[in-house]
């Protein structure tokens, strides 16, 4: 039982963190159909950004997660700028490409800046509850609240840390949620998915309302990516790693669809962490990331538009 | 015409620019020596790919300083194999098919010197890693070799310190890293372990995307075992441990020389404390040459040198030296690429072996260094020291 819910923890804060990122594939893709493969390098940049204000420029943590989320919805926005704007009526193999493009020039940039090797984010200039949570040394009978974490009774474990990371993401979920159902600049964002140039024609700038998502995607991106950075490790591939990842979420969702890569993330965290986790002798463990792509796969082949996905006809 | 006219130029200008660097070329043959150094210098063994680059670094520098080889420059091409198959074997190739490369030192990683190793016997061309431990890294080719112990010397070594010093340990928890390394060291381990009695209650694995362990980590506490032994690299370790600490683990953690770097410890922070590791050399258990080495590579990187400096310092010597004893201007790559093999094959009892600042290297006759000893070492106030009980002693009790 105590390993079960452990398990239940576990799974809630990768599922977490790969829902943030697969947002941000999911949401470009729902507007310009381009499967941006340099978002895990956003994702990635996220991690080094936090990294450096609070090393190099000595900045608090909660200045620099939001700095951090500026810089690369900044980056987003180039990216798109240069990259996939004067692509826009290309053909859509072109602009896969460049994006492939793209991450490897990122991840190669990130390489030369902060060198290849790993680094872990500085615990000490973490708030005391996000740092690492030591657990109390005898198991609790009840619920309590220890310096770092909650003690569930059994001995299950939650650091303060990761419980953020899941409220984050939920947060961030639903804003996100409302943003595009409830505003006008979301009216617009919707208006885009469904049909841009109809939507140009009516008098929205789309090209604004793309650099809006990517600025969006990325920040979104950047908050995983200093979470994974201050509860693993930064380094240049991070974003690779991480990124497939939530783009198999995101395509499990429904690739287009916000709702469909949230569910998809949690999913995927599930399948990633249960599969390691009771599956025997190693089958599991070792093929963690195998057996979430089997999960993806086993559900479009039932459902080849992905959970939430709506089957369109392919247009000749 | 016009077309025509500018085909004919770009032809000719062609042909003249082709002549100059095949003369030139030989000239600078007559000049340099080069060698290859292949390492992971990116990728999730990137802080021993530092070390290699540096060990090989300061070693052709004090050549070349000291009026290089029989008065030619020794250069070093480094070739980053990123610590994959894939890569290993483009760098291979690329190494393999140069007409100015007469050795390679490297690869690290078991997986990367194994898919070196066809190509270049292939092409007939000396590979000698400073550290790939896998059993099988040498067999099977006579161009393969390498300066340290095999994993199941390593492996066998590690059960019996368990058995033999860390007495009040039964149980062992067992989370490798699902490559040839961590799989290979793994089993040599557990073999051993079922040998002598120890209970293995459970082996995990991880693959190179890993950095999330806790699902893996919440299976292994439910087992509860006394020792945790990692066979894998540094970067996961340090994870690992951080994680188990965080998962409420209190088992003794044990590890191998992939864990055998700094960075294991600054990623770790304090929950790398008391970590056992076995490692093929510490610079403490070297003698004065050794410390030597230490303090010039200091001076010149700012950084202590780790075991993988000094083992690719040493390996880089060995080929230096070979070229030294055996190249011949007038000959062919192909013969004298041969001739750096034959010199190394030769190298096969204690008399002939070479004398590094790592101690005897001498091989068999499958291109493996039996001769050299582990060392244990253990994590204490973030600090690799070496351990009090040591293989020497503990050999003499049996």
């Amino acid at each position: 039982m105590e390993q079960f819910s452990q398990q239940l923890i576990n799974a809630l804060v990768l599922g977490g963190i790969y829902a943030l990122i697969a947002v941000g594939y999911t949401m470009v893709y729902g507007i310009i159909e381009l499967i941006n493969f340099a978002h895990g390098e956003i994702f990635m940049f996220g991690a080094y950004f936090a990294f450096t204000l609070v090393t190099v420029f000595n900045l608090p943590f909660w200045v620099a997660l939001p700095l951090s989320m500026l810089l690369c919805a900044g980056i987003g926005m180039l990216m798109d700028l240069v990259a996939y704007r004067p692509l826009r009526n290309a053909a859509r193999l072109s602009a896969l490409i460049t994006a492939i493009g793209v991450s490897i020039g990122l991840q190669n940039l990130a390489r030369i800046i902060w060198g290849a090797r790993q680094r872990p984010f500085p615990s000490e200039s973490l708030p005391a509850f996000l740092r690492q949570g030591i657990p109390p040394s005898e198991p609790l009978s009840a619920f309590s609240l220890t310096e770092t974490a909650i003690a569930l009774p059994g001995g299950a474990f939650l650091p303060y840390r990761d419980l953020c990371i899941i409220l984050l993401a939920l947060a961030l979920m639903i804003a996100l949620n409302r943003l595009v159902s409830l505003t006008k600049i979301g009216k617009a964002m919707r208006a885009c998915a469904q049909n841009r140039v109809a939507a140009n024609l009516m008098g929205i700038n789309t090209n604004r309302v793309i650099v809006i998502t990517f600025a969006i995607g990325s920040a979104l991106g950047a908050v995983a990516g200093v979470m994974v950075g201050i509860k693993e490790i930064i380094e240049p591939t991070m974003g690779y790693y991480k990124g497939v990842a939530a783009f198999a979420a995101a395509v499990l969702g429904g690739i287009g669809n916000i709702t469909g890569a949230m569910v998809g993330g949690l999913l995927i965290g599930f399948a990633e962490v249960f599969g390691a986790g009771y599956i025997p002798y190693g089958y599991g463990s070792g093929y963690r990331v195998a057996i979430a792509y089997i999960v993806m796969i086993a559900v479009i082949i039932i459902r080849p538009s992905g959970l939430f996905g709506k089957s369109t006809a392919t247009r000749a | 015409m016009r077309n025509w006219l500018v085909g004919l130029l770009i032809v000719g200008l062609v042909s003249v620019w082709g002549c100059q660097p095949a003369g030139k070329d030989q000239q600078e043959s007559q000049r340099e020596v080069r060698v290859a150094v292949a390492g992971p210098f990116t990728g999730n063994a990137a802080a021993f790919g530092e070390m290699i680059k540096r060990g090989a670094e300061l070693r052709a520098k004090e050549i070349n300083e000291a009026g290089g080889i029989n008065g030619m420059k020794l250069t070093l091409v480094f070739g980053d194999d990123a610590g994959t198959e894939k890569e290993a074997r483009a760098v291979a190739t690329r190494f393999a098919t140069d007409r100015r490369i007469l050795a390679v030192v490297g690869h690290f990683n078991s997986a990367c010197s194994l898919a070196g190793k066809g190509i270049y016997k292939e092409n007939g061309i000396v590979e000698l890693s400073p550290g790939s431990t896998n059993v099988s890294v040498c067999e099977g080719s006579d161009w393969t070799f390498r300066n340290l112990y095999r994993d199941d010397f390593q492996g066998e070594f590690i059960a019996k310190y368990i058995k033999n010093v860390l007495t009040e340990f039964k149980s062992v928890g067992v989370l490798f890293d699902n490559d040839d390394y961590g799989r290979g060291l793994k089993d040599a381990f557990a073999a051993e372990a079922e040998a002598v009695g120890l209970n293995i209650v459970t082996a995990e694995a991880y693959d190179r995307e890993n950095t999330d362990f806790k699902a893996q980590l919440t299976s292994i506490k439910a087992k509860n075992p006394d020792v945790i032994f990692i066979s894998g690299l540094y970067g996961q370790a340090a994870l690992i441990v951080k994680q188990a600490r965080e998962a409420g683990i209190t088992a003794q953690f044990f590890g191998a020389d992939g864990i055998d770097s700094p960075d294991f410890l600054t990623i770790a922070g304090v929950a790398a404390n008391g970590t056992y590791l076995t490692t093929p050399f510490t610079f403490g258990g070297g003698g004065e040459e050794a410390a030597r080495v230490a303090e010039a590579f200091a001076a010149e990187f700012g950084v202590a040198p780790d075991t993988w400096a000094a083992l690719t310092y040493d390996a880089t010597d060995m080929i230096a030296e070979a070229i030294g004893k055996t190249y011949n201007r007038e000959a062919t790559l192909a013969e004298n690429r041969k001739a750096i093999r034959d010199y190394l094959a030769s190298l096969d009892t204690p008399e002939e072996g070479y004398k590094g600042i790592t101690g005897l290297t001498y091989f068999d006759k499958n291109g493996d260094t039996v001769n050299k000893p582990a060392y244990v070492k253990i994590v204490k106030d973030g600090k690799f020291t070496t351990a009090p009980q040591q293989l020497l002693n503990l050999e003499s009790q049996e």
